[in-house]
């Protein structure tokens, strides 16, 4: 063991560390403050209905069966004669259940039309397990914490719509 | 010639089996009245001192396969022995007397596939709870989670619960078509 | 005792002295962690000092659920374990509270469909708060206390939603009829 003129040394060392930490100026912890998170956190998913065309990828491809989807088919008669009436898929219910849900993020990459967002909320722990399947309405109130989409890397891959602008011979988007 | 090939062939030739190399990995196949003498050969006179883990593979009308992954720690030399027993009498030798660590294995593969190992001292469950019926890792073996639930992916688009589309049904990914891996019409 | 309306179902005040009792009890919570799987990572980091759950005046313990108020299930409750938990949470002693933390001990989470998991440990228990994520966010267990710390705050005399919980909740899980280690036996 150390003799205690060690010891006193660690004590003094010890005691400098902690009042310097007491006196330094630390970010308030949360539930003061929300936490900075980093941009593409993954909290809670976060539903389009106007995008979203009832493919049905999501729930297909969602590992856990956690995403419920009810729809029905709507015919819009013709706008002028002579056209054909148009059929449109309406959804009646979209679920996600997040006692299930495992924060895979198949839901969001498969989608084609971008119904689907990740948001970095977490706030949501509920009394009852039920509650964590949010129905449509509460699926669109995440979309007004979805942020916005990160920048692109400039070092990165450039949009493939910029090549196809380049090809065109149009100057390239960036 | 790396060591692995040498040890392969030579223990090919010992034990009257066919060695096959898959992923750079061999694999020796041994008849079940030789599986015994299979392992102990392997540890005395081949240097493969360490079992690594022993394991079943189901293999449909054929039965199982019993795979053990050998190694030699100083040359990290490694390779698989491998048997097969029927489906109707799925028994084999236990090497537990020449791997004492084989003995949890085995244990596992029993519970898991229905094999027994003659000669275990301590068969009894590993893993599965008391009053667990039926072999999980068989192929025959019915998810019943899987089952139960309604997948939610069935319905196609337009549709919802109340109109039930007498159409062919898309499969969730991963479950098989019935009969696809020699599902019995009992089943378990 | 009481000055006033203790009645639960009219929302009415709960009276003083339950009122302070309440708050005695929700800042004195002492926290048994059942860490199963991976969120019982995501609990020892609450535990840390950069979100810190002390904070909360919730106290960690180390001996185990009898001298704990809260009893923190985190991880994947196997059908082997349903027995242990069970015994675990009969040692919760008088005033307990639970909360099931991340998607497995919430539902089953990822592993729902498999053949040895209970799906959700409300099943064998009950439950005051749940909290979704695998894992949860250090900051959502804080989120989940507060809501627990919210709910014992709203308790009457009359009712307390823990008795009314209890006497309602359903338990599945058999007796706990084989011990849970084996002693070694002689000779192994």
């Amino acid at each position: 063991m150390s003799e205690p003129s060690d010891r006193s040394g660690h004590l003094a060392r010890g005691l400098a560390i902690a009042l310097r930490t007491l006196a330094s100026r630390t970010a308030a912890p949360y539930p003061g403050t929300l936490p900075a998170l980093p941009p593409r956190t993954r909290g809670v998913i976060a539903l389009l209905e106007e995008n979203c065309t009832v493919c049905m990828l999501c729930a297909r491809e969602c590992p856990d069966w956690c995403i419920y989807i009810d729809s029905h088919r709507e015919t819009a008669p013709a706008a002028t004669d002579g056209r054909r009436s148009r059929q449109r898929n309406v959804l009646d219910r979209f679920a996600i259940d997040f006692s299930l849900c495992m924060y895979c993020g198949i839901c969001i990459e498969v989608c084609p039309f971008d119904a689907l967002f990740w948001s970095p909320e977490f706030e949501y722990g509920e009394y009852d397990v039920t509650e964590l399947t949010h129905e449509k309405d509460r699926l669109r109130e995440w979309m007004w914490t979805v942020p916005a989409p990160a920048a692109h890397d400039p070092r990165g891959e450039s949009a493939k719509e910029a090549a196809v602008l380049r090809v065109a011979g149009d100057p390239p988007a960036r | 010639m790396n060591a692995a090939d040498v040890v392969a062939a030579a223990l090919a030739s010992a034990l009257d089996g066919r060695a096959a190399q898959a992923y750079g990995l061999w694999c020796i196949d041994v008849p079940a009245v030789g599986w015994l003498r299979a392992v102990s050969t392997a540890r005395d006179e081949h240097g493969l001192t360490y079992l690594d883990w022993l394991s079943g593979v189901d293999v449909g009308q054929d039965g199982f396969s019993i795979v053990a992954h050998v190694l030699d720690p100083d040359t990290m030399t490694h390779l698989l022995l491998r048997t097969q027993v029927p489906r109707e009498k799925p028994r084999l030798a236990s090497v537990r007397t020449i791997h004492r660590g084989a003995g949890w294995h085995e244990r596992e593969t029993a519970e898991m596939y229905g094999v027994s190992f003659d000669g275990h001292p301590d068969p009894l469950p590993l893993l599965l709870p008391d009053g667990f019926e039926g072999h999980p890792l068989r192929k025959d073996f019915v998810l019943a989670a899987r089952v139960v639930k309604a997948w939610p992916g069935a319905k196609e688009p337009g549709e919802s619960d109340a109109s039930a589309a007498p159409r062919r049904r898309i499969r969730p990914p991963g479950v098989p078509e019935p009969g696809e891996w020699g599902r019995e019409e009992t089943g378990e | 005792m009481a000055l006033v309306s203790t009645d639960a179902s009219d929302g009415v005040l709960p009276d003083p002295v339950k009122f302070v009792l309440n708050w005695g009890d929700r800042y004195s919570l002492w926290v048994f962690n059942l860490g199963l799987a991976c969120c019982a990572v995501e609990f020892v980091a609450a535990s840390m000092t950069r979100d810190d759950f002390g904070r909360l005046a919730v106290t960690p313990t180390a001996t185990g659920p009898r001298e704990a108020d809260v009893m923190v299930v985190s991880g994947t409750v196997t059908d082997k374990m349903a027995p242990a938990v069970q015994r675990l949470y009969e040692q919760l002693p008088g005033r307990r509270y639970v909360i099931s933390f991340g998607a497995c001990s919430n539902s089953g989470g990822p592993y729902w469909d498999s053949y040895s998991v209970t799906k959700g440990v409300d099943q064998l228990i009950p439950i005051d708060v749940y909290v979704p994520g695998c894992p949860p966010r250090p900051e959502a267990l804080l989120q989940g206390i507060l809501r627990l710390q919210a709910k014992i705050a709203a308790e009457t005399t009359t009712e307390t939603t823990t008795e009314t919980a209890r006497s309602a909740a359903p338990t599945g899980a058999t007796p706990f009829t084989t011990p849970l280690l084996r002693p070694p036996r002689a000779g192994r």
